[in-house]
Order: structure tokens, then sequence, then C-alpha cells
């Protein structure tokens, strides 16, 4: 759980830096009212927990379906970790960066009473490295309940940088904050490329 | 007054040179004697004299020349290579091999260092423990002394330890002085906040595993000091990045750029030595009035502390670490140790006097003690 909260907190500055300012102005459409704040943000998060729970679960069912034998569960996901951590770093130190926000859909909601709920299914199918580190994770667990940890772990993670939103247009010096997230991201990204070569050595040696 | 500081600099006199030196020489002889030099075993007796020598000849050219950073990286980059040499002496010694067992972890038999601090504070708040399986009173590199040794310093200092008492970053100080020019001139600012990005990982990650994550996975120094035995997967990865940081950060960058590319862009314990700069007593300071925007002291500064805006600001950043050595390039001196509360441009004499004193006394008497041991080592090794 430990790795998938770092991977969480680490991509999570990232994605406040491109989407808090999107998600921004919905979820505190009535600031004056600190109820409809909070019910918002709950039901933001909620949606997301909702989101993650099923995809460990897809996750989960899907590794047992696939990764049968020990070799191929360690090297596949091995691959997989590589990949998505490259994809990572690639992000953290690309100048071309994507600043682009899946959450802007939202313009199209009409019924306010829904922006929360889009916003979090938005959020959280937004398909970015880390949900597909996650997602491998995931679908290497032993048990479905380290499945939902793991997703947990991320979700916790990630959520922890939504919280003080309604404070985020008033922290000082957001370059920095934005910098070191991603930064951080990029680091989050040689940890599992590191697991990832370490799971598939570790297959090779133990296969 | 100014006038005269800007085309002498620093420099003393000979005799005034002397006379600041003085209370060095009696503090760093009592110090290293504890009042009655021991002569018996002739080894000994030269090792101690020579490095008494060293350390107060270096302190009397930094008045006399008017130079800090010249003279304070010599007993630095000493200081890392004696301090890494003394350490895998003792391992061998100990151990008979530089690296350590699952039953050294177990009896908590490992050399504490003052890059774990940061990993030990949430656990130490959150659980009442120590994740660091060392000694914590007693024994060699204890727990206890260190942290008070930083602790104190850093107060002080500010980020200032880092380039008078850290005794790790003389090796890639060392490294960057190698080549005259560097190959690589210019290297992304965001890199700079890559240390604070390195603190949060580690701080989360040893709260969440109780586990010195820092020490068990990135330390590029356990190149050269201590690291776990290799017998799976994970301990040879391991290896591989501390032997590829290493080379990397502490060698070949350091070359390169001729900067500190190690605490520039990985240190976590320089991150918060960056933050203390903010309630530390000194400082440095520019002297707008006697500028001229050469800039000479960005180019030189190996932290990447200093840029062209800080420069025409009027202040420097909290990356710094008051080595001194954009002092030395400054012809108009217009660049200083201050104080804080004091303005800039006044009181230059005797902010770097007290400065100077306070920080060099710091690093001799820290020092001394492992640079002996090493010389005598050699001493005996070659006679």
């Amino acid at each position: 759980m430990t790795d998938s909260l770092i991977l969480g907190l680490s991509s999570g500055s990232a994605c406040l830096a491109t989407c808090g300012m999107v998600m921004f102005p919905y979820l505190m459409a009535d600031s004056a009212n600190v109820k409809r704040i909070a019910v918002d943000l709950s039901l933001f998060l909620i949606t997301r927990l909702i989101i993650y729970a099923i995809m460990a679960t897809l996750a989960w069912h899907f590794g047992q379906a696939v990764f049968k034998s020990p070799v191929v569960r360690n090297i596949v996901p091995g691959l997989l970790y590589i990949i998505f951590a490259v994809m990572l770093v690639w992000y953290s130190i690309s100048k071309s960066r994507n600043p682009s926000c899946p959450a802007k859909m939202v313009k199209t909601v009409s019924n306010k009473r829904l922006v929360p709920i889009v916003l979090g299914l938005t959020n959280s199918l937004g398909f970015c490295p880390a949900l597909f580190i996650i997602l491998t994770k995931g679908s290497t667990e032993r048990t479905l309940v380290q499945s939902y940890l793991a997703f947990l772990g991320f979700f916790v993670g990630s959520s922890l940088w939504f919280l003080p939103l309604p404070l985020a247009g008033r922290i000082r010096k957001k370059e920095v904050i934005k910098n070191i997230g991603i930064l951080a991201t990029g680091l989050a990204g040689v940890i599992f490329l590191i697991k990832g070569l370490t799971n598939i050595i570790g297959g090779i040696i133990n296969g | 007054m100014d006038n005269i500081l800007k085309t002498t600099g620093m420099k003393k006199s000979l005799g005034k040179s002397l006379l600041y030196t003085l209370p060095m020489f009696l503090i760093t002889f009592m110090f290293l004697t504890g009042g009655k030099p021991n002569f018996s075993d002739t080894a000994s007796g030269i090792a101690l004299l020579t490095v008494f020598i060293l350390v107060n000849v270096l302190f009397f050219f930094m008045h006399f020349t008017g130079k800090t950073d010249k003279y304070r990286a010599v007993l630095f980059i000493v200081f890392a290579l004696s301090l890494s040499y003394a350490l895998i002496n003792n391992m061998l010694e100990v151990r008979k091999a530089m690296y350590f067992s699952q039953a050294d972890i177990l009896e908590c038999k490992i050399p504490f260092c003052h890059l774990v601090i940061p990993m030990m504070i949430l656990p130490a708040a959150f659980t009442k423990s120590i994740i660091f399986p060392g000694s914590i009173i007693g024994g060699f590199a204890n727990i206890s002394s260190m942290v008070v040794l930083w602790l104190v310093a850093t107060l002080v200092l500010g980020r200032g330890f880092c380039s008078w008492g850290c005794f790790y970053g003389g090796w890639d100080d060392g490294f960057s002085r190698i080549r005259k020019r560097p190959v690589i001139k210019k290297i992304n600012e965001l890199w700079k906040w890559m240390p604070y990005a390195v603190l949060i990982m580690v701080i989360l990650s040893a709260a969440l595993t109780l586990m010195p994550t820092y020490c068990s996975w990135i330390c590029p120094f356990k190149a050269v000091t201590e690291f776990e035995q290799v017998t799976s997967v994970e301990s040879a990865t391991k290896a591989g990045i501390f032997l590829s940081l290493f080379g990397g950060l502490v060698i070949v960058l350091p070359v390169m750029t001729k900067k500190r590319t190690q605490c520039s862009f990985l240190c976590p314990l320089g991150a918060i030595n960056s933050l203390s700069n903010k309630i530390t007593p000194f400082t440095v300071k520019i002297d707008k009035s006697a500028c001229n925007e050469c800039f000479k002291c960005v180019g030189v500064c190996p932290l990447y502390a200093l840029s062209k805006e800080d420069i025409r600001s009027g202040k420097v950043s909290i990356f710094c670490s008051k080595c001194g050595k954009c002092m030395d390039a400054c012809p108009q001196n217009a660049i200083h140790y201050g104080i804080k509360g004091v303005p800039s441009g006044t009181l230059k004499n005797f902010s770097r006097n007290l400065f100077l004193f306070v920080s060099y006394l710091f690093m001799a008497v820290f020092s001394a003690g492992s640079i002996i041991n090493t010389f005598h080592g050699l001493l005996k090794f070659i006679f």
C-alpha cells in the first residue's frame, strides 16, 4: 500500500497542477455556502472512490485470469511497470507536457447537481501513466483485498491534494509547489521503473 | 570605509591576521589535545601536529588573503575523504568487510549519519521510536551526538552546514574543482527543487514503512561508506542505485558542470537546511550600491543558489550554503556575509569575522578527529 500511496501523493500534485484550476471554479461555484462545498467535495471524492473500487475489482480478476504462471506474473507486470514508469518520468521531464485536463468536459453538463459526480468520473477515468501503474499493481496482487488496498492508497494519496482546493487560490508560490509535484511524479516513476526491473530479473532468476 | 573595502576586499595585514587566528589557535589546541598534548607515539604526535598546523594556517590565510572558499574547501574536502577512510577503516576492523549483515542491523551496529535525520522525524513523533538501526548513545557514530551536532550547527549556520559541516559535501565539492571550465553550462532551474521532492518522498515512505528508505535505496555515499550485503536481486538493485548515483551525481556531473550536483539535485537534508536559512542569524547579502552586475558570482555558485534575478533584486536564494565562493569571485566586494537585521553594505568585516569564526571553528573541531585518525593510519601504513 505504501508505494501506491506515494504514487497517489506524487501524481496527485501534478493532477492538481493541470486540473485544479479547471475543477476549482465548478466545485467552488457557491463558495459562500460552506455546506455546499463540503457536500460537493464529498460527492466528488465518493465518486472517485467508487470508480477506483470497481477498477480494483476488474484489475484483480483480469490479473487472475491472465497472469497464471509465476514467470508471467513477474515478467509481464514488470514490463508494464517499466513502460508506464517511463511515461510518468517522461511526463515530469518533458517540456511539452500536455496541460489539458479531461475535466474540461464538465462545461457541457447543464445540471449543476451532477457536476461533482461528473468531475469525479472524469478525474478518476483520466487514464494517466500513474493510473496505469496502479492498475498493473492491482492486477498482480495476491488477494482482492490487497488490490482494494492498493487502490485505496492511491485514492488517499491523490485525494489529499484536493482537500485544500478551496485554499488553492490563496496559496502563494503555486509554481514552486507545481514544480516539486512534477519532480515527485518523476521520482515515483523511477521507483516503479526499478520495481519493474526487479520484477523481471526476479522472474527470470526464479523461473 | 566602504571605498577602502572595495579596493582591498577583505584582506588583513599580517599582524591583524595573526591576531584573528589566535583565538582559533587556542581553542583548537584545547579541543585537539585536551590541554595535554601527548607525543608518546611518534605517528600520533606528527598527525596531531600536522592537522593542528593545517587547520590554523588555513584560517590565517582566510584573513590574510581575504579569500574564504579557497581555504574552506581544502579542509572540507580533506574532511570528506578522511571521514570515509575512518568509516571504512572502522568497518574493516570491526566486521572485516564494508558491507553489513542482517545481524548487524538487528544488533543496531550501523554507523549513523545526518542524512537519516529527515526520515526519523515522523516515526519518532508518532511511534516514539527511532527507525535507524544504530546506537543511540556511545559507540562509533552514535545517533544522539550526530543529531545534536546537526541541530545546533543548522540553527546557527542554516544551510551553511552543507559547506562547513557536512562530511559528504567535500566529495562533490572536490570533483567540481577538477576542470577549469564546465562542459555543461546550463541546467534547467526546475531541478533545483528536486531535493524537496526527494525529501517529501523519503519522509513519507519512511513514516509508512518505518524504514530509513533513503539509506536503504538512494544514498549515493553508500558507495564510500557501508552498504547492505548483496544476497538478493533487491540488494543487488540497491547496490546498483548507490553506485550509479555516486558515479553520476558525485563524480561525473560535478566534473562536467563544476557544480555540487549531489547537494543541488538530490540531498533531502540540504532541502531542510535550506529552509533553516530563514531562521539563522547569518546570511549572505548583496550590496546593490557596489554591485556592477558582472554576474561572476552567478557563474561560480556551486549550488545554483544565485541567479541574475537574485542579484538584481539584492537577495540570495534559500539554497545558499554560505561557502564564500561568490565573495571570492566578486571584484567589487559587493556580495558579503551579513547578519540579519543589519543593512547590506554595512558591517561587512565584522559580519565576516564573526561568521568565519563560528563556522570554521565548527568545521575544525568536527573534522580534526577523523583527519588526525586518517593521517595517523596513513603514517603507520607508510612507515
